[in-house]
């Protein structure tokens, strides 16, 4: 299966600002915490022993189905936070 | 041949109008170029501005104006007080002039379209002078940066940027096409010289002038002084035209191009003005807060000279009014995170005695801003710098072109989908802009738009950067080489002691 790139709009909650993500569409939505939260955690937000979820269109994103799954799309917006 | 007193003979050479037989109305005066809106011409032979000047005097004060900053420049060039100047303030001159010196160039094209299809004759003249200011602007903003290139050679990007895709200079091109690039000549009246030169940099200039000179910057200081006189002049080209449309009927169409452009101008203002005043300029000289800046000049005199003219402060002001409390602040952390993509070296302004200043001007910057840079500067102390850079790049609006920010991130970024693309904005005023027309805006693709595109290969940072014309060497990096972060707080110093 060939993976495609989908640029994502990002944020982690209490950051700043938006950020352009690329992601894989095979990635899970864990994955895409992980490479959102790269981008914030340690560089302007301390790190949390909680797990970490996806928001998006006011709905929290199953952790193990991936981009394409879940339907997101170039340019969607997601928010990342933990869940404390 | 006998001198008459101006008064004799000025309205009679200036107000050559007159009505056209051999050709029409529409030929001579297109509304593309020059707008009407719907007034006859001799309604728009009433225009009038106070300030009566003829060619003459127009010459001999400018003449006056150059031989006076131009031997300033001359008795600085050889002296060694550029090199003297603080870190930050240096920052705030080299990202002025790549950010204004071309614009100011360019808006002698808007200049000169209102001297050519501006609708009275006393309009156009005052434009004619207006175009001839803005090459004197140009041309003194080149200068200037030229004869410090053997000291700082990215003052080159005074003339570089615009022929750059640097992020920035994008956002800057795209207000500067709007606002008077593509404009006609009452749209550019009203938005050019009503809203930008007249609400603010007019006074935005003699703020700086004083900054400068208190700051020890007596060529940048001299420089926007002499620029500022004339702007106080050509700016007037927006209230008689506005007056103008009010008395006939056009009052919405008015308060539409002021919204416009208020908004617009606001969005640059506090990207470029604001990081400057509240973080580039040494704490010690900085005689008031942007915020309370705003507050003083160009609110204020904004919100009176509205009230004036019997129009409302744009739908927005609340939301404008609370954006003083953070915008600029989000914009220069974004800016110092992302510092490979300017042309200068931003100054962090955070020592500990820069965040006590902030806070008591801003009560909560601590907690919402410093937290965020004490991370930072954690990270600076370990030796983490990798950390203190983006790596990706940060979603911008499809109108403003800055990076969007949010004081409470969680609501997401508003968008509209049009034609199967999705346009992003920062805020509702930008939306609204776009909305009220959108083939005006859509065509153009935003710095994130590209490189989703595909436009910008290799799709990685070295790419981006490259695109944006910035080899290693003209990089921004920190303005102190992160000394701040290890500066010890003052109240240790001073136990210390």
């Amino acid at each position: 299966m060939r993976m495609a790139t989908v640029p994502l709009q990002a944020a982690f909650r209490g950051d700043f600002t938006v950020l352009l993500v690329p992601v894989d569409d095979q990635d899970t939505i864990e994955v895409v915490a992980q490479k959102v939260s790269y981008h914030v955690i340690h560089r302007r937000l301390p790190p949390q022993d909680a797990p970490m979820h996806v928001q998006h269109n006011g709905r929290i994103l199953p952790t193990d189905q991936t981009v394409a799954q879940v339907g997101l799309s170039p340019m969607s917006f997601v928010e990342v936070f933990y869940d404390a | 041949m006998p001198k008459l007193e101006r008064s004799q003979w000025y309205d009679l050479c200036r107000d050559m109008n007159w009505r056209f037989k051999y050709v029409t109305e529409a030929d001579v005066f297109p509304e593309a170029l020059s707008k009407s809106h719907g007034l006859p011409a001799a309604v728009w032979w009433s225009w009038d501005e106070p300030y009566k000047i003829g060619y003459r005097e127009y010459v001999h004060n400018q003449a006056k104006k150059d031989s006076a900053v131009y031997s300033v420049r001359s008795a600085i060039a050889r002296s060694r007080l550029f090199e003297n100047l603080d870190p930050g303030w240096k920052a705030a001159v080299i990202a002025h002039y790549g950010a204004i010196a071309m614009p100011e160039y360019l808006a002698c094209i808007g200049e000169a379209r209102m001297g050519r299809f501006g609708r009275a004759a006393a309009w156009r003249n005052m434009a004619l002078y207006g175009t001839l200011d803005e090459i004197r602007h140009g041309q003194v903003q080149f200068s200037f940066p030229h004869d410090l290139l053997n000291k700082e050679p990215r003052f080159d990007w005074a003339h570089k940027a615009f022929h750059t895709n640097e992020w920035g200079v994008i956002a800057l091109r795209h207000f500067f096409d709007d606002i008077f690039m593509s404009n006609d000549a009452v749209s550019t009246a009203i938005q050019l010289t009503f809203t930008v030169e007249t609400g603010f940099t007019n006074l935005q200039f003699l703020g700086m002038a004083a900054d400068a000179m208190e700051t020890g910057d007596v060529a940048f200081g001299a420089l926007i002084s002499s620029i500022q006189t004339d702007e106080a002049r050509h700016a007037q080209q927006g209230e008689p035209t506005l007056r103008l449309l009010i008395q006939h009927g056009k009052r919405a169409e008015a308060q539409l191009l002021i919204d416009v452009s208020f908004w617009r101008s606001w969005r640059l203002f506090a990207l470029l003005t604001g990081i400057s005043m509240d973080y580039y300029t040494p704490l010690i000289h900085r005689s008031m807060s942007f915020r309370e800046f705003m507050l003083e000049w160009i609110v204020k005199q904004f919100s009176d000279q509205l009230r004036d003219l019997g129009l409302e402060r744009p739908w927005y002001w609340d939301p404008f009014l609370q954006e003083l409390d953070w915008l600029h602040h989000a914009f220069h952390l974004g800016v110092w995170l992302k510092r490979r993509t300017v042309w200068w070296n931003p100054a962090a302004g955070v020592n500990d005695a820069e965040r006590e200043w902030l806070e008591s001007k801003y009560p909560g910057w601590q907690d919402r801003f410093g937290t965020y840079w004490q991370t930072i500067t954690e990270n600076v102390r370990q030796g983490e710098i990798g950390r203190t850079h983006l790596e990706t790049l940060l979603v911008v609006c499809n109108i403003c072109q800055i990076p969007v920010c949010s004081p409470t991130i969680g609501a997401p970024p508003k968008q509209i989908t049009r034609n199967g693309r999705v346009f992003t904005f920062c805020s509702e005023p930008c939306k609204w802009i776009f909305e009220q027309n959108p083939a005006r805006y859509a065509g153009h693709l935003s710095i994130v738009d590209r490189f989703v595109a595909g436009h910008i290969q290799p799709p990685n940072l070295p790419g981006v950067l490259a695109y944006m014309g910035l080899p290693p060497d003209e990089q921004g990096t920190d303005a102190t080489n992160y000394a701040w972060a290890f500066e010890q707080p003052q109240s240790a110093v001073t136990r210390a002691a």
